[in-house]
């Protein structure tokens, strides 16, 4: 590849102007430096996968942006863990999992957690409840205090919502 | 072939699944299906991708035992992700989002947000107090203190305190708990708020002990009861009757390790778990409560145990 060379120049340029800024700014935001610092690489390495070398007009700001929403993700995925710990701990000790089976069920969680997003929460729940809890239509109305019409409803509009994730 | 538009074959699919779900085997429904599904690849293909909604992600759940109704429940207990939640201070807020109150509770019990003195996880507090007795609080204690003419009573609401007294003959010092009341003699003593009991200690002259049943007993230097509203019976000394915290360290002297873990309990922010066969383990030695996490792992180095932080959030501990 004839412009790989002054590709990567730009990059590294690139890195060495914005580097420390990042870090500063993830770490004002997350208050610990080794997430920053992961967090801050993370981010260069998603601008570095953007597949046309971009002109970025406002370096900072794009990379505020990019930075902005891998934070959220963590955050999310942080939050989920903890939610998941916390109903481990209210479990009977036997049945707690061993770190590779954490693993596995924290990456179920997060994939679940993102096919759901952008659905209202309690069409999320009628979701889980059915599709997890393995519940049927009426039960989950009565948990929720919502008629099986609504049930119903809720139940196709997350399905069509996933297969519309999963399929783009 | 079908002449519908693939969005509506999708529809159609989820509508037969979500028909067909909760019927019994015989139910002539099923047949309307077949005829349905045996129709066009079209359909066939459609069956497949409603079907196939979640399954990786349920596979890797049901493989494991009870995990897909605690997957279900975390999440569940989180609210929807919004970007609210990323600007700034907020951010502290979600970590500790909804479906929190019992971990709040668990780090700093809300019921005693309110109380005149408590301290933190991890933190310890010495109050001198209006008449010049000293108010030493363990980390997540709390205690509401109330001094007037007549008397000077201090309510221990969660956590350990230990009390140096000023002399005082005309108001006596007392700490009240919810399980019974200790009547300071001029000394210094401990008391300890447990889920289901108190503790008292002395290390210095005596207190006089009494519980809702009535009864009452003087508890002298060196000694150790537990009591609740039905009374009082004596314990043998252990680092829980022991003051060794007002210094920051914990004294164990071939106790249990699990004693040790609800000891250092509230030094940890976070779950801090531990098998029953760690729990037997007997330790010896001093332990320092404020660098809380070099002094779990120092356990991992030097018993038979394993101590592992997983997430940020739990800390396991397990025999080797």
């Amino acid at each position: 590849m004839a412009d790989s060379q002054p590709v990567k120049d730009a990059f590294s340029e690139f890195y060495g102007t914005n580097h420390r800024w990042l870090r500063a700014w993830l770490f004002r935001r997350l208050q610990c430096p080794h997430d920053a610092a992961d967090l801050a690489q993370d981010t260069f390495l998603r601008v570095m996968r953007v597949p046309q070398p971009v002109v970025i007009e406002e370096p900072r700001a794009f990379l505020a942006t990019v930075a902005r929403r891998l934070l959220s993700n963590l955050f999310r995925r942080r939050a989920l863990e903890k939610a998941y710990l916390e109903e481990l701990a209210n479990f009977i000790d036997a049945c707690a999992p061993s770190e590779e089976e954490l693993v596995l069920v924290h990456e179920a969680l997060v994939q679940i957690d993102q096919l759901l997003h952008g659905l209202p929460l309690r069409v999320r729940h009628v979701f889980i409840l059915s599709r997890l809890d393995g519940l049927p239509q009426p039960q989950i109305a009565r948990q929720l205090g919502i008629s099986i019409a609504t049930v119903e409803r809720d139940l196709r509009r997350a399905f069509l919502h996933c297969l519309s994730v999963a399929g783009a | 072939m079908s002449s519908q538009s693939p969005e509506q074959v999708l529809r159609d699919a989820v509508d037969w699944m979500l028909r067909l779900e909760h019927l019994p085997a015989s139910d002539p429904m099923h047949h309307a299906f077949e005829q349905w599904y045996m129709h066009c690849a079209e359909h066939q293909a459609a069956w497949q991708r409603v079907n196939s909604v979640l399954e990786t992600a349920l596979a890797d759940l049901q493989g494991l035992p009870g995990q897909v109704q605690l997957a279900s429940r975390a999440l569940r207990a989180l609210p929807n992700p919004s970007r609210r939640h990323l600007l700034g201070k907020g951010l502290a807020l979600l970590l500790l989002g909804a479906g929190s109150v019992s971990v709040l509770n668990r780090l700093a019990p809300v019921a005693d947000l309110l109380a005149d003195a408590r301290t933190a996880t991890g933190e310890r507090k010495t109050l001198q107090l209006a008449d010049g007795s000293r108010l030493s609080l363990n980390a997540r204690s709390a205690a509401d203190i109330r001094f007037d003419a007549q008397q000077r009573r201090v309510v221990l609401r969660a956590g350990d305190l230990q009390v140096q007294v000023e002399p005082d003959r005309a108001r006596p010092l007392i700490v009240a708990t919810a399980h019974g009341e200790v009547r300071a003699m001029g000394t210094r003593f401990m008391v300890r708020q447990e889920s289901q009991r108190c503790l008292v200690s002395v290390q210095q002259h005596s207190v006089l002990l009494s519980t809702p049943d009535g009864s009452a007993r003087r508890v002298e230097a060196g000694q150790a009861f537990a009591f609740d509203r039905r009374g009082s019976v004596a314990v043998a000394p252990s680092m829980h009757t022991r003051d060794d915290w007002v210094r920051g360290r914990i004294e164990a002297r071939d106790e249990p390790l699990g004693e040790l873990v609800e000891a250092l309990r509230p030094y940890y922010g976070g779950l801090l778990r531990i098998s029953p066969q760690a729990a037997q383990v007997r330790v010896f030695g001093t332990f320092l409560v404020d660098d809380i996490k070099r002094t779990l792992a120092s356990l991992g180095e030097t018993l038979p145990i394993r101590v592992d932080s997983l997430g940020f959030w739990l800390t396991r501990i397990d025999v080797k």
